[in-house]
This record gives C-alpha cells, structure tokens and sequence, in this order.
C-alpha cells in the first residue's frame, strides 16, 4: 500500500508493468477522474431525470463556455474577469487597513486587548452574513461585493500581521544592533523574512474566506459577475449550466492553489531549506515525510 | 529528594530563604495583577468603544433602518425568544447540522486514516479534498438545492460534502504524525493489535480528532445556514433570507447574533472545555 511497494524494481513481466504503472500516484489521480466521470454517469443513468445532467450535456456546456459562446448576459472570461477585478480591489484595500492595524497590535499590548474580541468574532464571522449586510446598506452595484470581499479579509490580516510581528526573533534584532546593521537593512533582512510567512498565510486565507464572501454578495446584491452567473443558471433551471459553471469554479480554485500559491510560496521562500518552502498544508503535494 | 537527615541543617536557612521566596512571589503576583488590571481596562474600554460607536452611529449619522441601534437589537432578540419562534428555527437548523456532521465525520475520519496511510490514495482523493476546501459553500448550496429541492434534505447532503474535508485534512496530519517508533516498539514488546491501537494509536490521535470536531463544526453550520437561505423552508438561514427580502435591519442582525452567538459558545466554550477534560494529561497539547 505505501511508498515500500512503490519503489520496488519493475519485474520483466508486462502484467507485473502494468500493476506497477496502477500504482503510480499520478495513475491514481488519473483513475479518481475517470471514476467519478463514470460513477456521474451511471448515476444519470439510474435517475433518468431532468435534475442530474449527463456529463457529455455538462461538457459540451463548458466547451460552448470557454469559446465564449453562451445565451448568459456574460461570458466566462467576463464573469470572472469582473470577479477577480473585485476581489484584487477589495483585498488590496484589505490589507492597507489591517497592516497597520495588525502592526499595531502586535507591537503595544493596551491595542491587543483593545481589539482582540472583536477580530476574534469578525473572524467566526460567517461570510454570508457580510454579503447580505453589505448587500442591504450598498445595494445592487460594484460597492457591495468589494466591501464584502474587505470585511471578509480584513481580520484575517489583522491577526496574521499581528501574529508575525510577535514572532520576530528577538535574538536576531539584538544581533543586528550589536553589529551596527543600518536600520533598512535589518527591516529587509530580519523583519521582512520572518514576516513573510504571516503575510503569505495572511494572502491565503484572507484570499480564500473573501473569494467564498464575494460570490455570495454578487448573487445577492449585485448583477454581474461569476456569482451571479451561476444563480442566472439556477434561476433559469438549467442543470448542466449550474454544475458546469461548479466545476469552473472548482478548476479555477485548483489552478489558483497549485499554480498561484504553490509558485508563490516556492518564490517567497527560497530563502528557506527546500523541503520546508511549502505552506504547511496537509493536501498539498508535499515531499513524502514517512519515507521508505 | 532529600533525605530526612539531611533536612535539619535546612531548616535553620529556610526562614530566611522563604522571606526572600515570599517576598519574589509577592513582587510577580503584583506583577500579574497589574498587567491584568491593564488587560481588563483595555478590553472594557474596547466594548465600551465599540458600542459607542454603533450606538452614535445609529442615533446620530445614520437612519436607523439602516444601523439600528443595540437596544433594538437586544429587544427584537428578547421577541424571538419569549415567542418561541427560537425553538423551531434553532431546532431545524441544528438536526441539520447534527445529522450532516455526523455523517461527515465518520465518513472524513475513515477518508484521513486511508489517506494518511497510503500515497496511492491520497493522490487519488488529493485534488477533490483540496477543490472542496476552496471552493465556495455558494456552489455546493446550488448544486444540492438543484437535486434535493425545497426541504432539509439539501442542507443536510451541503454539510456532509464541505465538511467531510475539513475532517480528512486534521485527521491526515494525526495519522501522518503518527510516531514510528513507538508503534515498532509496541509490536516489540509483542503488544496486541488491540492493544496498540487501544494505547498508541487512540491517545496520539485524540486532540486531532478533537481539532477535526472544532473546523468541521465550524465550516458545518455555515453551509448549513447558507443553503437554508436558498431552499430552506425553516431553519436560521430561513430567517435570515426574510428579514433580508424585507430589508429589516434589525430583525437579521437580531437572528444573526443570537444564533452565532449560540454556534460560537459551542464552538469555543463547550467542545474546547471538552477537549481539556479529555487531554488532561498532556497539558501540551490540550490548549
């Protein structure tokens, strides 16, 4: 079952080949799409009805999508073009507000106390209910979506930033000053690396809860962009347009998480040993720690 | 460790020795209640500060349909709770939570013990508990409201398919932490299978189950919420998406609190005062 059997030397016989090419982990993720293509379809088949779609009906949705060809008032590259215009806007405006803020507290313990409860709370807070606040006090427009994306990330700023200035190593600040590094330098050198980290999982997860935010404010109080979109499909009871347009979403969190993140954190970190670049995150592909 | 012969000629240094001791402690235990003191002033005047600000908000920037004040607030919140309207909605959104995380749970920690142990798998399952994780809830509500349709049955199948994730990846991380050595060492010994994993396996595992409750109830009563804002026909979300079609301020943010208020202690204070009974012997871990 595990890495053991993986490694052991290809055996001359074809049948012996193929079960090692089985065992392959990029044949098991090959084989995890190709059974939940054929377990979708049997499932079409068992329920004949207008609720699950085909998945050939789903396909040549998507397909007619990506070639912009659609009766929805926008088009793929519009929707989510306008969405991540949104979310770019809003996370930037995210993190001119919580840097200082998480600054602040990280470095004078009266603001911690001061602030702590209530960032803990806009932390528990569910995105849904930012969508529909900022969807009641703004209304239909560009307004609400981007306040919600900012509602939605600023605390996860705050308390990163906050988190990371408390984590700078004294000792290092210390050593600096002893050698009489400029202060420039021991901002670049020392403060900016071990804040790095903070920062990054700042992106990640601040990213993350306002991207889930932001599409439920474009359903309820907007009238474009990828969120809308897909309740147009729902409102319009077109099945393969609602789960074509799931999948969309899904291919663009993946893409997002493995190239964008992925290439990031590897580019950010470089400072750092190899094996340890990776955001620590259990699902991602990170080096095999059991070993053989 | 010392003996009792040995003591005596302590005894005679001790006075002196615990004045200083005493005196130490004195000056930290002061030392503490300053610094709580300053804690409990700060975060006072934080509440005080912030719910100034909404009260003059509310009385002189804005119209009050539009930031109503606190008060208003409390008394709608005091409404829904004499008239017994909290029961039925709070009811209903929480069997929907109890049956999908159930579910969830067990479906998500026998998932993480696969993944945890085999490569082969966790490629296999790799990319669909990843795009669950980050993919919005909004998805997930559309899809089940499209199959399942009005009723409790969507919320319930939206709960399962999020949190089923967020169980496996803290499941995962305990299962792959899991020390080797003691395992080996157990079978050494010839220790039974039982054995190990009544002893090894169960106590390591504990506080990632735990923290397994913590995110998958979390993420749990989200969905739950937000699907019953699309198809729900009773339930908190329900509530929610009334008040909000009929631009009633204070009605949401009354059902919103009072619920999240609810989600919160649970979250916090019950399952985290639960978890500290149980770790109680690695004082490490039970944080």
């Amino acid at each position: 079952m595990s890495a053991t059997t993986l490694r052991r030397p290809a055996l001359p016989s074809s049948g012996a080949k193929l079960v090692n090419v089985l065992k392959a982990n990029r044949s098991a993720r090959i084989m995890s799409w190709i059974s939940l293509l054929v377990a979708w379809q049997l499932a079409t088949l068992v329920i004949p009805s207008e609720l699950i779609p085909p998945p050939a009906q789903v396909l040549e949705f998507m397909w007619n999508e990506v070639r912009a060809v659609t009766v929805a008032p926008e088009t793929l590259y519009m929707s989510f073009g306008l969405s991540f215009e949104r979310l770019g806007v809003g996370l930037a405006i995210a993190f001119a507000i919580g840097t200082p803020i998480g600054l602040a507290m990280g470095m004078y313990k009266p603001v911690e106390h001061f602030l702590h409860d209530f960032v803990v709370v806009g932390l528990a807070m569910p995105s849904l209910v930012w969508a529909l606040v900022a969807g009641m006090w703004f209304g239909f427009g560009n307004l609400a979506p981007v306040i919600t994306v900012t509602l939605a990330a600023v605390t996860f700023v705050v308390i990163n930033i906050a988190e990371g200035v408390r984590n700078v190593p004294k000792e290092l600040l210390d050593m600096s000053a002893a050698y009489g590094v400029s202060r420039w330098r021991t901002i670049r050198h020392v403060i900016f690396p071990s804040l790095m980290p903070f920062f990054f999982a700042a992106l990640r997860y601040g990213f993350a809860n306002a991207w889930k935010g932001l599409v439920l404010a474009e359903v309820w109080a907007s009238t474009s962009g990828a969120g809308w979109v897909i309740k147009f499909w729902y409102d319009a009871h077109r099945s393969q347009g609602i789960v074509g347009y799931a999948l969309f979403f899904i291919l663009v969190a993946i893409l997002i998480e493995r190239l964008v993140f992925g290439r990031l954190s590897n580019y950010v970190f470089r400072w750092r040993a190899t094996t340890s670049r990776e955001i620590p995150e259990p699902a991602s592909e990170a080096p095999a720690k059991e070993g053989a | 460790m010392a003996t009792n012969a040995v003591e005596s000629p302590d005894a005679s240094s001790s006075p002196q020795e615990s004045d200083e001791k005493a005196q130490l402690n004195a000056q930290l235990r002061q030392q503490q209640r300053a610094e709580r003191r300053s804690r409990w002033f700060w975060r006072i005047s934080g509440y005080v500060f912030f719910f100034g600000l909404w009260q003059f908000a509310s009385s002189f920037l804005v119209a009050d349909f539009i930031v109503p004040p606190p008060l208003a607030i409390l008394e709608k919140m005091r409404d829904i709770i004499v008239s017994g309207e909290v029961w039925v909605h709070f009811g209903a959104t929480l069997s929907t939570i109890a049956i999908g995380f159930t579910v969830a749970y067990v479906l998500g920690a026998a998932l993480g013990m696969l993944i945890g142990r085999s490569r082969w798998w966790e490629s296999f399952f790799g990319d669909w508990v990843m795009a669950t994780l980050t993919t919005p809830g909004l998805v997930f509500a559309l899809l089940t409201a499209m199959v399942f349709g009005l009723g409790q049955l969507g919320p319930i199948v939206a709960v399962i398919i999020t949190s089923i994730s967020y169980v496996t990846v803290n499941v995962v991380e305990g299962v792959k932490a899991m020390p080797e050595d003691l395992v080996s060492m157990a079978r050494a010994y010839r220790r039974s299978r039982w054995q190990i994993v009544r002893h090894v396996f169960i106590p390591f595992l504990a506080p990632f189950f735990f923290t397994a409750v913590r995110y998958g109830f979390s993420i749990a009563w989200k969905i739950a919420t937000l699907t019953e804002v699309i198809v729900g026909t009773a339930g908190i979300g329900f509530m929610m998406r009334r008040e909000f079609q009929s631009f009633s301020m204070t009605g949401f943010l009354a059902w919103v609190l009072l619920f999240f208020a609810f989600a919160l202690f649970l979250e916090r204070v019950v399952l985290q005062r639960q978890m500290k009974r149980v770790l109680k012997w690695r004082p490490e871990v039970a944080k």
